[in-house]
């Protein structure tokens, strides 16, 4: 490890209502990969938001290259060689790799774009990497491994001195993976730094050097990653033990009835041919890398996206769902991955919220029986415990545990049967996610079924009755909770045909 | 990881390249047909006459198409342009014919105002963040306002030809003895080859791509989208201020309070001509061949017996197939709903 | 004269300055939102309000003869055709949608019926039914478009307002029509805006206006076709994904939005009996403004008929007022466009903040 090239003391950082970053502290070396570590919402990405000028601080220094910096835009941070490679993919579709990797500093021919250049300049740094890639295709082309490549090409191509990866990993396949190791480890021999967002810990060891860990929106300490454990690193992680132990086995009977019944179920590139039982009782888990295509087979299940065939039997009889509008009228419900985009009306209140799904039931005449609504809404917010000050309250206003909640109630209003839980703890803080778990277990034990589509794996191991993995819109594998582990797993996750 | 390389780049990349240049063969064909077909129905509309009066009507509306072109890639609009190269005409001929000021000045005070009222459509797009369509409404409403205060309510007749300063009709259209030729076709030939450059070669034009592709994308690439916005509107106001020029100098007068509809046959135009309204995707070209659809249609209904009025109707049903077109297309385009949803 | 208002008026300033200090300022600012009364009115409509009664003593001091029953009525008769259209277009914005071709179609609806009553001697009353209904096909064109189709709303409703001024010239052949006037035969219908008893005029249209009005905010408010289209206008993928045929309802908004144009002809046509084919355009802008000013913003989701209601008396007043100090038309396209600019940008600047 080199000298230190990038200190952060006592970052702070508060948005409306939430404590994002509180006196954060983390330091770098040159060639060195260094590893952030936390919960969903524990403040990793807002950390490296700030340090890119995304974000503005509100206290604390940033000492980079020996000088104290303030960059008020991202452009600052990447000419002064700090760069990242998001995790939500930032390309522009509709133009060429090469276009993408020089946006913002093309090269000129007088006041034309020199792009016979940038494709040559373009094609000598993929070859530099070791990756093929055609730079005059278009980017939308590309599958996501290969824009993740483009991303990481376009940070080594600013001269880097400091580059942020956020979960690269997430989308890749192992194949892949193992390239964008070799790349690292590329990088660092040529004396960059590297910060390295993960969830998964097989990687720290692979990869990393040392490992910071933070917990809401804390920094909590950091380990050389050859002598930890694991559990040391899980233990810093969430703080007080509260995950339980995997699963062991499931308390569903075999002889359950079958309530949902998917038969060959195809929908554009991402569902292929799916085909599972859910019986009575059951959280069947939906596990897979991303883009697998699990949000897509339960948005092709509940008539959100075009299918091209398949059938779908509830509680044994053949439905014909075209519509969400014919999946809730079967009793089918689907909580989104992405609430705020998907699931929640953000500047109406929580009983308008709640009651969405069943507006028929509260009707008084032809006027909204008011009583009615308020009063089956208090109801479940003392049962989820949801906490808000009032039925009243704009949902916008409501922690993100408590907007999941407040989804989950317009699903029991309209008394759905079939669940089905798309990342159910993204983005949620620690203790609302043992909340969500125990709602889960709870309405599963009322003889409700769900479906739990989840990217981490210690949470398809610890609720599961079943486990179904997808790879490339195919499902590639189902495991009784009694045989599942995540190598298991994940060697399914990766099995292509 | 190879086999993805074999798959899937090589056979989407050959389909998209047919798809841009087959839009432009296809509006072509289009283009060719109906005029085949006006040609057929009436024998009056084959006439050189016939042809030198499209080009005449097309002129402006071609200005301003290719002018609009710009702000939908940012996936904006611009419903400015029409009231404004009225308005820009009105204060320019109002300098010319009221005080004396000569042509070319009146000409300069045109592309002028249009491109003042461009940058303050981009600011408000850009920098106050309102939505295109209201923003520049409102624009359109104050041109056509502004125009009638200051022509005060008059009726504008340019400089005829013949008299003084009466040459600057001849810019569209040059009389060489009996021969009338139509100079403009020539500029605006010209006008499209620089635009195409602009939009394909220069940086101002892979912004505003870039933006229509993914704005959030862009911004974090360090690129200040506030004057790519900018440059975009200004873009469409200047060109909406030369179209102001084409249009005076092809009708006798200008009258305040016309101009309405105008910024629909540009729009319509241009998405015909492949524009995609989520924006990202347009050609210079494209809007050239589809202001033609537009511009034959009206020129050629008269000649097979509908009145002038039908006009308005055409534009609209055209515009709105257009942008069905330009949807169906979308869906096809992307691979699944999600991404769609994505990008949204 | 000018002298002595001028110097009340610094008074006045002075006087705000002194309570209004920024020290004290946030406090009563909040102290007057949280009270009851106030809340329950809704603290943007009074500052509306206010601006409302500003604006009229502006024109009372600026412009000669402003005060009078006579320039009230007149105001009247632009915000009854105005209202209606604010009406239905709020409906619209509330779903996230926008209407440009209300003043248009309102303008067919008025031409089409005219000349119906004119030219082919149909029954009054009919002919007020047609107006509406025709209205009312436009709307569902529209939503048809917008709902089943997924055409940005701007891109259709200036394709229907296009095609609505194209259709109302090619069913006249291009003439102006003259409705009736009041002494002659089919007259009565102008006794919709006002009617005379005995010296004095009652302005009847105001009442007609104001029971639309608060029949439209209970529908908004209270039913369940209200509800859906406020959260579907606050999310529309979330109210898809609950179940609901947001396509239905999203239609059922723009139908709405264009029954009241229709309506709005006939209380035009009432109040100014000539119509040319054409125009009509310039109302929309004025339309969305009330609109918008009223507090129903553009992003959707939120929708306040009560604001919209206010906001074109205040257009009105202002068109009326704009008139009275010798200004003509052209200054009030002008200013309304400003209007609306700064009345966008607040609810921008205030969803940016939320958010």
């Amino acid at each position: 490890m080199g000298e230190i090239i990038l200190t952060m003391k006592g970052i702070d950082k508060t948005f409306p209502g939430v404590h994002a970053l509180d006196n954060v502290d983390f330091e770098l070396c040159r060639g060195e990969v260094h590893a952030l570590m936390g919960e969903n919402g524990a403040g990793k990405s807002t950390l490296m938001k700030v340090l890119t000028g995304i974000y503005k601080k509100d206290k604390g220094t940033i000492i980079y290259d020996g000088k104290t910096v303030e960059f008020t835009n991202p452009r600052e941070a990447q000419q002064a060689g700090i760069v990242i490679v998001h995790q939500e993919l930032n390309m522009l579709g509709h133009l060429t790799v090469a276009q993408n990797i020089f946006i913002g500093r093309e090269f000129m021919k007088g006041i034309r774009i020199d792009d016979e250049r940038m494709n040559v300049e373009a094609a000598r740094l993929f070859k530099r990497l070791n990756i093929n890639i055609d730079p005059t295709e278009k980017m939308s082309n590309l599958t996501v491994g290969k824009q993740q490549m483009c991303e990481i090409a376009k940070a080594i191509s600013h001269e880097a001195k400091i580059i942020v990866f956020d979960e690269p990993t997430a989308a890749l396949t192992e194949s892949e993976v193992n390239e964008l190791f070799e790349i690292i480890r590329d990088l660092k021999k040529k004396d960059i730094g590297i910060i390295y967002i993960t969830h998964r810990m097989d990687e720290i060891k692979l990869i990393t050097d040392r490992v910071s860990v933070m917990r809401d929106g804390a920094y909590v300490g950091t380990l050389i990653s050859k002598d930890s454990t694991k559990n040391d690193i899980v233990n810093m992680m969430v703080g007080r033990v509260i995950y339980e132990e995997p699963k062991t086995e499931s308390k569903v009977a075999e002889d359950a009835p079958v309530v949902l019944k998917v038969e060959g179920l195809n929908a554009g590139k991402l569902v292929r041919d799916v085909s599972f039982e859910l019986h009575k009782g059951e959280i069947l888990g939906f596990s897979g890398l991303m883009g697998a295509g699990r949000t897509e087979t339960a948005k092709a299940i509940i008539g959100a996206d075009p299918k091209e065939s398949g059938d779908i039997y509830v509680n044994g009889k053949k439905v014909e769902i075209n519509t969400p509008e014919d999946a809730v009228k079967c009793g089918i419900g689907y909580l989104s991955e992405d609430r705020k985009r998907y699931g929640l009306m953000l500047q109406r209140n929580v009983a308008e919220n709640s009651t969405i799904t069943f507006l028929e039931n509260f009707m008084k005449g032809i006027f909204i029986d008011n009583k009615k609504e308020n009063n089956e809404t208090e109801k479940y917010i003392e049962s989820l415990a949801i906490k808000t000050p009032g039925i009243d309250q704009l949902i916008i206003n409501l922690s993100g545990g408590n907007q999941q909640k407040v989804i989950l109630t317009k699903w029991l209003v309209r008394n759905c049967d079939i669940l089905i839980f798309d990342e159910p703890t993204r983005g949620i803080d620690v203790g609302a996610k043992s909340d969500i778990y125990k709602l889960m277990n709870e309405l599963v034990k009322e003889g409700k079924s769900i479906i739990m589509i989840s990217s981490e794996l210690p949470e398809i191991l610890r609720m599961s009755d079943r486990i179904i993995v997808m790879c490339e819109g195919r499902k590639s594998g189902e495991l009784r909770i009694e045989e599942a582990s995540q190598e298991k797993i994940m060697h399914l996750a990766t099995l292509r045909n | 990881m190879s086999r993805q390389i074999q798959n899937i780049p090589a056979s989407s990349n050959k389909s998209i390249v047919q798809r841009l240049g087959g839009q432009n063969v296809v509006v072509f064909l289009i283009v060719v047909a109906l005029f085949g077909f006006f040609c057929i129905v009436s024998p009056n509309f084959r006439r050189y006459s016939t042809i030198l009066s499209i080009l005449d009507y097309s002129y402006y509306i071609t200005l301003i198409a290719i002018g609009v072109t710009f702000p939908l890639i940012t996936g904006g609009v611009d419903l400015s342009i029409g009231t404004g190269l009225i308005c820009y005409s009105l204060i320019g001929g109002y300098l010319v014919v009221y005080q004396g000021w000569p042509v070319w000045i009146g000409m300069i005070v045109c592309v002028l105002c249009g491109a003042i009222i461009g940058f303050i459509n981009g600011f408000l797009v850009g920098t106050m963040n309102l939505p295109p369509f209201l923003a520049t409404l409102c624009t359109m409403m104050m041109t056509r306002g502004l125009g009638s205060i200051c022509s005060t309510g008059l009726g504008i007749p340019w400089p005829t030809a013949g008299t003084e300063g009466g040459w600057f009709r001849t810019i569209f259209k040059l009389n060489i003895g009996d021969m009338k030729l139509p100079l403009g076709f020539l500029w605006i030939l010209l006008l499209t080859a620089l635009m195409s450059f602009v939009l394909n070669h220069t940086k101002v034009g892979r912004y505003i791509i870039a933006i229509g592709s993914n704005k959030e994308a862009t911004r974090l690439s360090g690129i200040n989208t506030k004057y790519i916005y900018i440059a975009a509107y200004v873009i469409s106001g200047t060109f909406a201020g030369l179209a102001s020029i084409a249009y005076s100098a092809i009708f006798a007068s200008v009258y305040p309070g016309t101009g309405a509809g105008f910024e629909l046959e540009g729009i319509g135009g241009a998405i015909i001509g492949g524009v995609s309204m989520t924006g990202g995707v347009g050609s210079i070209t494209g809007t050239l061949l589809g202001v033609f659809v537009i511009c034959i249609l009206k020129t050629g209904l008269p000649f097979i017996g509908l009145q002038a009025n039908w006009q308005q109707i055409i534009t609209g049903i055209v515009l709105i197939t257009a942008v069905l077109i330009d949807l169906s297309r979308n869906v096809k385009g992307t691979k699944s709903i999600t991404t769609a949803f994505k990008k949204r | 004269m000018y002298n002595s208002q001028i110097c009340t008026i610094v008074r006045c300033a002075n006087f705000y300055r002194i309570i209004f200090s920024n020290r004290h300022r946030r406090e009563i600012v909040y102290r007057i939102r949280q009270s009851p009364l106030v809340k329950k009115i809704g603290f943007n409509r009074i500052v509306l309000f206010l601006v409302l009664l500003a604006m009229y003593c502006f024109f009372a001091v600026f412009a000669k003869n402003f005060v009078s029953y006579n320039r009230l009525l007149s105001a009247m008769n632009y915000a009854y055709f105005l209202g209606f259209l604010s009406l239905g277009v709020t409906f619209v914005i509330a779903t996230g949608g926008i209407d440009f071709s209300i003043g248009p179609v309102m303008f067919c609806a008025a031409i089409m019926s005219g000349y119906l009553l004119t030219h082919y001697h149909w029954p009054l009353w009919l002919c007020l039914i047609s107006s509406v209904v025709i209205g009312m096909l436009y709307g569902t064109l529209n939503g048809y478009l917008v709902a089943y189709k997924s055409v940005p709303s701007f891109i259709t409703s200036m394709a229907i307002m296009q095609i609505s001024k194209g259709v109302a010239s090619v069913f006249t052949k291009a003439q102006s029509v003259s409705w009736p006037q009041l002494v002659q035969e089919n007259g009565w219908y102008r006794n919709l805006i006002k009617t005379r008893v005995g010296n004095t005029y009652i302005p009847v249209g105001m009442i007609i206006l104001l029971t639309t009005a608060i029949i439209c905010a209970i529908v908004l408010n209270k039913t369940k076709m209200g509800r859906y289209l406020l959260s579907l206008g606050s999310n529309k993928e979330a109210v898809w994904l609950s179940g609901v045929n947001v396509k239905k309802w999203e239609m059922i908004a723009y139908i709405i939005c264009g029954t009241l144009a229709g309506i709005a002809a006939i209380f035009f046509v009432a109040a100014y009996t000539t119509v040319q084919p054409g125009y009509g355009d310039q109302y929309n802008n004025e339309a969305i403004a009330g609109c918008v000013m009223g507090g129903t913003s553009m992003g959707g989701g939120l929708a306040s008929i009560g604001g919209t209601f206010i906001g074109v008396m205040i257009i009105s007043i202002l068109q009326e007022g704009i008139l009275a100090i010798g200004l003509n038309k052209n200054y009030q396209l002008v200013i309304t466009g400003i209007i609306v600019i700064v009345a966008v940008y607040l609810d921008v600047i205030s969803r940016q903040k939320r958010n």
